[in-house]
């Protein structure tokens, strides 16, 4: 009984949605010549910034992006208080063995090739592909490295939490910084420089590296708090 | 010269092709988790080493950038696979020996470690 039910509903909603589908006249010139023309042409000529999607993910939907960091915010903290009872019950980590000298000292030599990489990809977010969310990924994963391979490797939350609001603190004021310059929110303001420099783009890069370290130290503490939780 | 480096770039790209092939397949067709091991990151390390230094010889601008990602899988992959294959073995998955346990010396050292660690 249950199944048909929910076999019909869903034979509702593809009804609806193939009529909106059919409605759709795909080849006409507006799919050909449309938006995609808009942000294929403006955003390397007028913008500076060979990615176009990061072109479109932090200037044209910027004020999207920042509600994206803001769920991650969220997701992050409610994991955080459930798992999180208290400052000074931080549990001891359930080890099964420790890990041999080996994977220790690879680590150690590791990490600073692996936080080098997730450097390297936001802060050239508009050149290449990648960008702040895979950076700050990239940076959480050389911390869980770390983690993983020391039993007794601390990171401060304090210095998490600090890093994360400036971050959130810098995004959200070079939004406002485009209204004193006349525009409006997370509009550009600085000059867009040539495309391919490093130093281009306007304010793409700053809100880009601003993104990278705030989700790294988001990602962070989530496999932290995971890592230590008390039973 | 271009077509030398070109010629070399070809055979490092087959060479590669092929050990990651026998990779797959030794992950594919062998008995155990080590036997497997060994095909899944031997064979593979050896195969990603190939394929980038062939990429490498191909586009002469990716030389360094490729010497880099060399040195960054012969690091890695047999890191991985030691922490992969200890942890196996403290699991109690010995390995499957065809003349019994005698053979198998890591084991005497292990348990001489136990025992060391639990007498104190």
């Amino acid at each position: 009984m249950k199944k048909i039910l929910v076999l019909s509903l869903l034979a509702v909603f593809g009804v609806y949605l193939l009529e909106v589908l059919f409605k759709i006249d795909f080849g006409h010139q507006f799919f050909l010549h449309g938006v995609k023309d808009f942000y294929l042409t403006t955003s390397p000529d007028k913008m500076g910034v060979a990615n176009v999607v990061t072109a479109i993910v932090v200037n044209f939907r910027g004020f999207d992006t920042l509600g994206e960091v803001t769920v991650l915010f969220l997701a992050t903290t409610a994991m955080s208080s459930i798992l999180y009872k208290g400052r000074h019950q931080l549990g001891e980590r359930a080890v099964l063995f420790s890990s041999s000298r080996i994977v220790m000292t690879g680590s150690k030599l590791l990490f600073p090739a692996i936080i080098l990489l997730g450097a390297y990809v936001f802060i050239h977010g508009h050149l290449t592909p990648g960008g702040g969310f895979q950076g700050g990924v990239i940076i959480a994963t050389g911390f869980l490295l770390m983690l993983l391979s020391y039993e007794d490797y601390k990171v401060s939350h304090v210095a998490l939490s600090l890093v994360e609001s400036l971050a959130g603190i810098t995004f959200a004021s070079v939004g406002l910084l485009g209204f004193l310059n006349g525009g409006t929110f997370l509009q550009n303001f600085l000059p867009t420089g040539g495309l391919n420099n490093l130093i281009s783009g306007g304010v793409i890069p700053i809100i880009y590296i601003a993104v990278g370290f705030k989700v790294g130290a988001e990602l962070t503490g989530l496999i932290y708090t995971a890592l230590n939780e008390k039973d | 010269m271009r077509d030398i480096l070109e010629i070399i770039g070809l055979i490092l790209l087959l060479i590669g092709g092929i050990f990651l092939f026998l990779g797959g397949l030794g992950i594919f067709r062998m008995p155990d988790t080590y036997n497997r091991l060994q095909a899944g990151t031997k064979a593979t390390t050896l195969g990603g080493m190939s394929v980038i230094l062939g990429v490498g010889f191909l586009e002469p601008g990716w030389i360094i950038k490729a010497m880099v990602l060399v040195i960054f899988i012969a690091f890695s992959n047999p890191i991985s696979s030691h922490a992969l294959a200890r942890a196996n073995y403290k699991r109690k998955n010995y390995p499957y020996l065809k003349g019994g346990a005698e053979y198998d010396q890591y084991r005497e050292v292990y348990v001489n470690q136990e025992n060391k660690e639990e007498n104190k």
